[in-house]
């Protein structure tokens, strides 16, 4: 137990925190990009004059009921409960495959049906793309870490392992939910 | 052996300076037959513009390098054997630290005294003034430091220079003194702060006091790569533009037909102003960003697509009295670009003539205005065609 | 202990699937290593190469400049459709620019400079075996390998490389019809520029992990070198800022090819083609870009200064004066750095009040970088000075800081930036403040590490050389510069032969391009030393230098996890040089306070009460000792 405390310390505590430190870049990054829309919005005071499509309600739903339900696979890891964990992990991927269907039903099909376009000489309009995909992105390679995480739980892994693959995509994939949100909230806000 | 490896350094030594020689009369040698083929036929190189010359100069200078190198080596070498110090190269850097410092500052006082007589003459602007007051007390505050600090650092190598005998002085901090050395450049950079804030605000707030006559507005366009320029006609008002209008004869997009303000806006090749007007130059971009700067006047001010700004000055010196103090009969100022804009960035210029207010107005009558026949031609076709069609409709029914 | 040094295996298996990890085959050893040595090493050597071409690319701009209208056969030979007749194109004059400062700023000075010192020296100066994750930190090494060849590659494709300036300002990046070098060239530069920030993020995000989590017993962070506080900084401030820049580049990659109008709006081309983007704005790409570029300066000149401060310390034989007041600074000009950025715009039309807001931050930021500069002349006041070629160039740098750093108070100040803005007074400013200051500490960090990295000596008199070559050089090339831009010069044009007030400059051109010839010449004595010494020069000692840091207590060779058996622990800070009542003129970190009572001072024990009581009592004992003597 000492030795796996040991390992932990020297091991994975910083890569946990590489995680941390990671996410928060990827917090500037977005950040970065709403303080764009910020001062082209406020710059020209052309807001986006839309109202955002109910699906985008739905969407973050999904991604709620994804967060909790990583949540539930943490602690069935940490409860040694390796079906469950795996059972949750699945349904996580599984929400987070729904709402990347659901986020590319609205900029494919809804989006342009509105007749908001992403080439647009109102670029805030072209903003709400531009949040869209680039979480999306996120939500890829946080999809993929899942499943890298739920293909690691099926092979003979010591638990210290198998709990820190957990945390690190935990870690990620809460933090891709509250961008979201962040972002939904900012999108709300600024609709006219 | 010390004798010996004398003698040989000797012979080094004058082998390497017949080199030097020789390499230095090539030179001179070519630089005549150089020159004229640069001026003449440029297509047959002269042996000093080829490569070949270059890098065999160049391995020359690192075969003597090298023998120098070795020379010092055999010198240490023999110095040690006869029981003697080699060369204390702690006490060589820093003798040649001090004569850095020296020369340095000779060079540095040469520079001021030679290429500083070159740089521009003072202000030909209102604004102007203020900023070559705040430029001159910066750089007299910021020389103060430069020289204080240059010699401080290199006497210090000098004096502190390795002794084996010596140990330095332990020395981790001292809080009154650190304490000092922040809050002095604090204080001097404060009142330049202030001084600095109050002439920024001075120079950029550009709204016409009441009773002052309002500023002649002129309209400054950068495009790929010249500038486009337009002046008020009699009315003094500059019509509205509209970049969906731009074309080969309406090159500014004047919307001829939205607002009668366009009818007599003028187009010139010099900028000419009065002396001593407040002028606002309206500064405009078509393609990408270029940036009006006129030096003289102490003008800067970007030029963008989409976002129009302006600057205000006061030009106070005529072209002609520049050209008198400058003892130049061919000077003018000039307004040039100075945001990377393109292939020909580097001259997109115009005559900027500042003359008094009667030849202003003289030259101002004898310019053109932008609605040229050709416009005029345009403009009633795009007026009739309407017409024409209501009377084949009328036709029709 | 044995677990401690097996774990480093463990480490570096880690992230799976290398199943041929436990003997080193070439590849492993040498190509993707995940040892953060080998890779500060793989930077070092790909920085100095990427800084050798882009220093020619300078000599080739500045041929131009000194002889506008001489033809250079060779020119045509080497450079074919970019210099027809043996001339440069006025383009690919301004591609030259471009690709210089962009390969000096980011792969010379940021990866260059950051990526060899903060992978060599975080591990060894606080006690690691190795980074946090080895394996992202190979990554951050081929993704900039990778960037690197792009960039380069882009002088293959027809239109020749991105040539809107290293700061692509749109509209001129962003349209492809605008100028050649916004065709493929600028989709090159994009796509390296992207690679380049990821390299760059994975570095800042190791360092800053691994120098939190991962210092040795003893080793708190009011113990650790300056070095490591430059580096700690200068990785914060990449974190921050390289994502804007990301997302800058993000929408300009948008508005090149998807026709959006972020940066774009009411655009004429060519006199008559009136493009569809309506709305955008250029300047938000300037504060996009700038938010980074400026903290970026920073992220230059930081880990020069720890560099410097530390190489200072040894060869002066004392402590860094101030060692605290340095770290403030540092810690002053990092939170600083955030709100300056502004001071770019001056004159872009931006609102005057922010402008003179702007200019108030930026003064502010002068303040710190005084109090380094006065720390570091007391550092050198009465001291015992050993002119190593290191400390010959961390000298070489305080000189630069100070000459450029005292122009950079004229255009910050708005006022002056207008008549100053573009013009070449800015060429000669920031090429001595960030850029000869950054490249002096550089190659100071380079002679002073060289028996670490590669367990030899480098050339000392060969050195020297290559210091007042290229010191005197540096100053010969920029000095004069400041006058060209009081004159109004504006930076960026291919010749002054159309302007009949510049034409009088031609001389002092022809002046600054052979000295500059005469400095890039100096540089080949660093690449030959350099090169011999990794392979001919005189075996290096464990501590060449004398110095305190524990990378020198760790053995010349190199093993894996840095220290045989465990490392060491840290007892005291990294400057106790020249401790009166020592034996030695040094006193490494790692040894404890308990060996060394007779230099010890009651300011050692500041935060430890009982080894107060013990070094009172122990005081107390000698003097009793010394009276009954």
């Amino acid at each position: 137990m000492a030795k796996i405390e040991q390992e932990d310390k020297y091991q994975f505590a910083p890569k946990k925190f590489n995680m941390w430190v990671f996410v928060f870049t990827s917090f500037m990054f977005f950040a970065a990009l709403t303080s764009g829309f910020i001062v082209y919005a406020g710059g020209h005071g052309t807001g986006m004059d839309m109202k955002l499509p109910a699906i985008f309600t739905y969407s973050t739903v999904v991604i709620v009921l994804s967060s909790i339900s990583m949540f539930m696979a943490s602690r069935a890891a940490r409860q040694v409960q390796l079906g469950q964990q795996r059972l949750f992990l699945i349904i996580t991927i599984a929400l987070g495959v729904a709402f990347f269907a659901l986020q590319t039903y609205a900029w494919l099909i809804l989006l342009p049906g509105m007749g908001v376009y992403f080439s647009n000489p109102n670029a805030s309009q072209s903003f709400v793309y531009v949040f869209i995909w680039m979480h999306l992105l996120h939500i890829l390679a946080g999809v993929l870490l899942l499943a890298n995480t739920l293909w690691g739980s099926y092979k003979e892994r010591p638990q210290a392992k198998n709990l820190f693959g957990m945390q690190m995509s935990s870690i990620f994939w809460h933090f891709v939910d509250i961008i979201w949100i962040y972002l939904y909230v900012f999108l709300l806000l600024n609709q006219y | 052996m010390g004798f010996k490896s004398l003698i040989s350094s000797k012979k080094m030594l004058s082998l390497v300076a017949a080199f030097l020689l020789l390499g230095t009369n090539l030179l001179m040698a070519q630089e005549a037959p150089a020159a004229a083929a640069a001026t003449g036929d440029a297509a047959t190189p002269s042996v000093w513009l080829g490569p070949a010359y270059y890098i065999l100069l160049f391995a020359v200078v690192c075969f003597a390098i090298g023998i120098v190198g070795k020379i010092l080596r055999v010198y240490d070498l023999s110095q040690q054997i006869q029981g003697k110090k080699p060369i204390n190269w702690h006490n060589v850097m820093g003798v040649l630290c001090l004569i850095f410092l020296v020369a340095g500052m000779y060079g540095a006082y040469w520079s001021f005294t030679v290429h500083g007589s070159m740089i521009l003459p003072g202000a030909a602007s209102v604004h102007g003034k203020k900023i070559d007051q705040m430029f001159w007390t910066t750089t007299v505050l910021t020389m103060i430091v430069f020289v204080i600090t240059q010699i401080l650092l290199f006497t210090f190598l000098f004096r502190y220079r390795y002794n084996a005998k010596r140990r330095a002085h332990f020395l981790p901090h001292d809080n009154t003194i650190e304490k000092v050395w922040t809050i002095a450049p604090a204080i001097v950079l404060t009142i330049l702060v202030i001084f600095g804030f109050f002439t920024w605000q001075q120079i950029t707030n550009t709204v016409d006091a009441k009773g002052e006559t309002a500023s002649i507005d002129v309209d400054i366009t950068g495009h790929q790569f010249a500038w486009e320029l337009r002046y008020p006609g009699t009315d003094g008002k500059l019509g509205k533009t509209n970049y969906k209008l731009v074309t080969g004869t309406n090159k500014l997009g004047l919307d001829f037909a939205v607002d009668k303000n366009t009818y007599d806006d003028l187009q010139a090749d010099t900028m000419v102003l009065p002396v001593n007007k407040s002028i606002r130059l309206n500064i405009h971009a078509q393609d990408v960003i270029h940036s009006v700067y006129m030096p003289h006047f102490r003008v800067q001010l970007n030029a963008v697509p989409g976002l129009p700004t302006y600057f205000k000055f006061t030009p106070t010196v005529t072209t002609a009295e520049m050209r008198r103090q400058e003892g130049d009969p061919t000077f003018e100022y000039l307004v040039y670009c100075n945001k990377i804009c393109g292939g020909a960035h580097y001259n997109m210029k115009k005559v900027v003539r500042i003359v008094s207010e009667a030849e202003y107005q003289a030259w101002l009558a004898t310019q053109k205005p932008y609605m040229t026949d050709q416009v005029k031609k345009d403009l009633k076709f795009a007026e009739t065609k309407p017409a024409a069609k209501e009377n084949r409709l009328a036709l029709n029914n | 202990m044995s677990t401690l040094a097996v774990h480093d295996h463990e480490v570096a298996h880690h992230d799976e699937d290398h199943g041929h990890h436990h003997h080193d085959t070439f590849l492993s050893k040498y190509i993707f290593s995940q040892d953060h040595k080998m890779i500060a090493k793989q930077f070092l050597v790909t920085g100095i190469t990427m800084a050798v071409i882009a220093m020619i690319l300078s000599i080739l701009f500045r041929i131009q400049l000194a002889y506008p209208d001489k033809a250079f056969p060779l020119l045509e030979t080497l450079l074919g459709r970019f210099a027809p007749g043996g001339r440069l194109d006025a383009n690919f004059y301004l591609a030259l620019v471009t690709i210089h400062g962009t390969i000096m700023v980011f792969f010379v000075l940021t990866a260059g400079l950051s990526g060899t010192f903060s992978n060599l020296l975080i591990p060894l100066q606080v006690g690691a075996r190795d980074m946090a994750s080895p394996f992202m930190n190979m990554l951050s090494y081929w993704f900039f390998f990778l960037a690197s060849v792009i960039m380069l590659s882009s002088f293959l494709v027809q239109k020749g490389p991105a040539s809107g300036g290293w700061t692509i300002y749109p509209p001129l990046s962003a349209m492809p019809k605008a100028m050649p070098g916004s065709e493929m060239g600028m989709t090159l530069w994009l796509i390296s520029m992207v690679l380049f920030i990821a390299s760059s993020l994975m570095g800042a995000i190791n360092y800053v992990s691994t120098v939190l989590n991962m210092r040795t017993k003893g080793m708190d962070l009011w113990k650790m070198p300056l070095t490591i506080w430059a580096f700690f900084l200068t990785a914060i401030l990449g974190i921050l800022a390289f994502p804007v820049l990301v997302a800058g580049v993000v929408l300009l990659i948008f508005d090149r090819s998807f026709g959006t109008s972020f940066y774009l709006s009411e655009i004429v081309l060519g006199g008559s083609s009136v493009q569809p983007f309506e709305g955008g704005s250029p300047i938000l790409f300037q504060h996009l870009f700038w938010f980074l570029g400026h903290p970026e300066v920073y992220i230059v000149i930081m880990p020069a200064m720890g560099i410097s401060s530390e190489v200072m310390s040894v060869n002066s034989r004392k402590p860094i004066f101030g060692y605290h007041a340095m770290v403030y600074s540092l810690i002053g000009i990092t939170v600083l750095s955030f709100i300056v950025w502004g001071h770019h715009m001056f004159v872009t039309g931006m609102n005057p009040f922010l402008g003179g807001v702007f200019m108030i931050t930026t003064l502010i930021i002068a303040v710190p970088s005084a109090v380094k500069t006065f720390n570091w002349l007391a550092t050198l006041w009465r001291g015992n000075i050993r002119f190593s070629a290191a400390m010959l160039f961390a000298i070489g740098m305080v000189s630069f800081f100070i000459s450029g750093g005292l122009t950079g108070i004229f255009l910050g100040n708005a006022t002056l930036d207008i008549n100053l803005h573009d013009t070449y007074f800015v060429v000669a400013h920031f090429h001595l403040v960030m850029g000869s200051a950054a490249i002096f500490g550089m190659l100071a960090g380079v002679y002073h590490w060289f028996p670490k990295m590669y367990g030899r000596m480098m050339n000392e008199r060969l050195g020297y050389l290559h210091f007042w070559i290229t010191f005197i050089g540096a100053y010969l090339v920029f000095f004069p510069m400041h006058f060209m831009g009081l004159d109004g010069v504006p930076r960026r044009y291919y010749a002054f032969t159309e302007f009949e007030s510049m034409k009088r400059w031609l001389s002092v051109n022809t002046f600054v391009t052979w000295a500059a010839i005469m400095a890039a010449v100096a540089q080949f004595a660093f690449l030959f030393n350099f090169i011999y010494s990794i392979f001919w020069g005189k075996k290096a000692t464990q501590n060449p230098w004398e110095a305190n840091t524990m990378e020198w207590t760790a053995p010349v060779e190199h093993i894996h996890g840095n220290w045989p058996g465990e490392i060491p622990t840290v007892y005291r800070w990294p400057y106790d040089y020249s401790k009166p009542g020592a034996d030695e003129d040094y006193i490494p970190q790692t040894v404890p306070l308990s060996q060394t009572m007779s230099s010890n001072l009651p300011h050692d024990f500041e935060d430890n009460p009982a080894g107060l009581e013990a070094y009172a009592k122990w005081a107390e004992a000698q003097k009793k000792s010394d009276e009954v003597k």
